[in-house]
């Protein structure tokens, strides 16, 4: 089982690189419908979530199907709609932006390793890729102009928050009222995304954010 | 069956978007009547929560509630006129999303749970951004994708704040329900490093929400972008909500011993806050953005009054009530300007003692009662802040804010007396009606009763909520 999970999370760690790497929208989107099976998958396989009941279980098929289904799904519906392939000048290229991210594996493993927590001692790889997905999410928001990646970049760093509250809380999956709402805002808040970029699109005839640049004092 | 205060607007909302207009605005009102009664039923005690695993009437919140509860009934009613006047293509999903942005207000002032406060605020974000959207400009767009990513991202950042509490619960082998009541009771044996990891995440969060500086980028693009109700209802009550979400970990941290950490970290933003608002102020060419950067203002006066502690908390509580009431009125009033000249900029506009005498005269009011000039209630709170940061002999600090305080001033004043007085040969689109009138003069009116006179319940309220954290009011 311990070997299960470890090769779970190298599978988010690659998706993370690949994201950080790809120009291809479409793929982008591929790439983030694995990373949300995979992220979602994560805790059945550690060992203190391993008594399941039936309310968990329904929990992590709605995840699934949410993470992995129904937000790549809008997603793909976004990129076909603002017909636009590929992120065109990123404001950090593509193999710097690979870089980055192992340097940003490098430093989470830094951080995991001066935490000191007295965590089981499989969670090391587990808040390794946590960290990592999330400063990656951040880096993906500030370091592309599309509209649309940022909204992936968004969707990254929440997968990371949630990988990092697996790691950390032993309860949190006690109540899955709660964890159900933060599951639903994040839906909704991908679906106003998506429908504000439709409207930047048909204000501007792209999304790109550097057009947004109107307000300021 | 206290829930019904936020289960009702869900409902009725979900009603309003499909009724007709004319309907629409019928239950937008009546609505916020119901909201207004259940709150205050909820206030004198004949209503209390059905189950309290997830929501507790904590005076703190209560507070926020009515204040909430009663800047959005008079809101409502200056928005059926509003949307008469103005013919929004929308109407139906601004009633709408009206009500559901209400209904999460009204979730986060009785949150107690730490996610589910989450919850409510990330809730607040998504239902708020159709009515900043409406006008459906590349302005309103730019204004509404700023407003959705950045308030996202720092709430995110708060979601890790929480977790890093349960963690400092799980460290400290604490097993009672995720809630700040159950939290605030056993503070001492919680993990102090992680606590303090998950305050500074929860306050660069939820600061980002309250606009703190330097996380207060959005919110003049979608303060001044929204519809003027809307922008009242954001300026005079989400920024509360957000407020009551920092000062729910502020308690928490103050009972774990760690209260003078917690201060000094919400004096820095305060005062960081106040100075950036006096900055952008003083050459603001825009009347919305100048009142939106005030809110920043204000909201960095409440997080130093908060952070003081003492007599200050006292002003702090007083300064939220009296600036949601205040800054509600003159967001309204702009409203009426704004449909009045048709634009939004100062050099535009001229001669409103003229042309819009009762408009002028609820915001130039509304501009002496925000800059603390005694008949108001923001004079009395400001003068608490003072005192009690000097009686803490912070020095510095209340130099800073003072300072800041006359940078706004002189920077607000130049605008208003444009604004006012000056000559113009501008033509009045729209005349100013009564409906649009009454509501500013109302809430400008119980700023200047509480001053008179305070009822018992209220101040009762306002000790309890301050007194965990050590405020007075005998210093």
């Amino acid at each position: 089982m311990i070997q299960l999970s470890d090769a779970i999370l190298a599978v988010v760690l690659l998706s993370v690189l690949l994201s950080l790497g790809s120009n291809r929208l479409m793929a982008l989107v591929k790439i983030m419908a694995l990373q949300g099976i995979m992220v979602s998958l994560t805790p059945l396989f550690l060992e203190h979530h391993q008594n399941l009941e039936g309310g968990a279980m329904l929990l992590f098929q709605v995840m699934i199907l949410i993470k992995g289904l129904l937000i790549p799904g809008l997603l793909f519906m976004a990129v076909k709609k603002v017909s636009i392939k590929r992120e065109i000048v990123p404001i950090v290229g593509y193999h710097a932006s690979i870089f980055i991210g192992l340097m940003l594996i490098l430093l989470s493993a830094f951080i995991t390793d001066r935490l000191h927590l007295s965590m089981p001692k499989d969670h090391a790889l587990l808040l390794i890729s946590a960290i990592t997905t999330l400063g990656a999410g951040l880096f993906l928001m500030m370091s592309r102009r599309k509209a649309i990646t940022q909204v992936i970049g968004y969707l990254t760093m929440e997968n990371g928050i949630y990988l990092i509250g697996t790691a950390l809380a032993k309860q949190t999956h006690t109540m899955y009222v709660v964890e159900f709402g933060v599951l639903l805002d994040l839906l909704v808040a991908i679906m106003i995304m998506g429908i504000i970029l439709h409207n930047i699109n048909s204000a501007f005839d792209d999304v790109d954010t550097a057009l947004l640049g109107q307000l300021k004092d | 069956m206290l829930e019904l205060v936020f289960i009702l607007p869900i409902l009725t909302g979900i009603m309003a978007s499909f009724l007709p207009v004319q309907l629409g605005r019928g239950v937008l009102v009546v609505s916020a009547l119901l909201h207004l009664q259940i709150t205050a039923m909820g206030w004198f005690g004949t209503l209390d929560l059905a189950s309290t695993s997830y929501f507790k009437t904590a005076p703190e919140g209560m507070l926020v509630l009515l204040v909430t509860s009663f800047i959005f009934l008079f809101i409502s009613i200056y928005a059926v006129s509003y949307m008469k006047e103005t013919e929004m293509d929308n109407e139906p999903i601004f009633i709408g999303c009206m009500l559901f942005f209400l209904a999460a207000m009204s979730m986060v002032a009785l949150a107690d749970h730490l996610i589910v406060l989450w919850i409510a605020i990330e809730a607040t974000t998504l239902v708020s951004a159709p009515l900043i959207f409406l006008n459906r400009s590349k302005a309103a767009l730019e204004a509404t994708w700023k407003y959705v990513l950045i308030c996202s991202v720092g709430i995110a950042l708060a979601l890790l704040g929480s977790f890093f509490i349960t963690l400092s619960m799980d460290l400290g082998n604490v097993h009672v329900p995720l809630t700040f009541s159950s939290l605030t009771a056993v503070a001492g044996q919680l993990d102090h490093v992680w606590l303090k990891a998950g305050f500074i995440f929860v306050i660069i969060g939820y600061g980002t929400k309250m606009g703190l500086a330097p996380m207060h980028t959005w919110l003049p693009d979608a303060h001044s972008q929204a519809p003027s109700p809307a922008s009242a209802l954001l300026s005079g009550a989400l920024l509360n909500c957000a407020f009551l979400g920092v000062y729910k970990v502020h308690i928490l941290m103050h009972a774990a011993g760690m209260g003078d950490y917690s201060s000094n970290v919400l004096i820095v933003f305060g005062l960081l806050s106040m100075v950036v608002a006096g900055i952008f102020i003083l050459n603001q060419p825009d009347y919305k953005r100048m009142l939106a950067y005030s809110s920043i203002e204000n909201m960095g006066i409440i997080a130093f009054g908060v952070g003081v502690g003492g007599l200050a908390t006292y002003g702090a509580m007083l300064h939220l009530i009296h600036h949601s009431l205040i800054k509600s009125s003159l967001f309204l009033s702009a409203g009426n300007i704004l449909l009045g000249y048709g634009t939004k900029l100062v050099n535009k506009i001229g001669g409103m003692a003229r042309l819009f005498p009762k408009t002028f005269g609820t915001f130039f009011a509304g501009f002496a009662g925000i800059s603390g000039f005694p008949p108001f209630g923001i004079f009395i709170s400001e003068l608490l802040i003072i005192i009690g940061a000097f009686r803490s002999e912070r020095y510095v600090s209340v130099s800073i804010f003072i300072f800041s305080l006359i940078l706004i001033f002189a920077g607000a004043s130049r605008i208003v007396m444009r604004m006012s007085f000056a000559s113009t040969d501008q033509k009045v689109l729209v005349e100013e009606k009564m409906m649009r009138v009454v509501p500013s003069f109302v809430l400008l009116l119980t700023s200047l009763a509480l001053c008179v006179w305070l009822p018992d319940q209220l101040y009762q309220t306002i000790i309890n909520a301050i007194s965990v954290i050590g405020g007075t009011v005998n210093g």
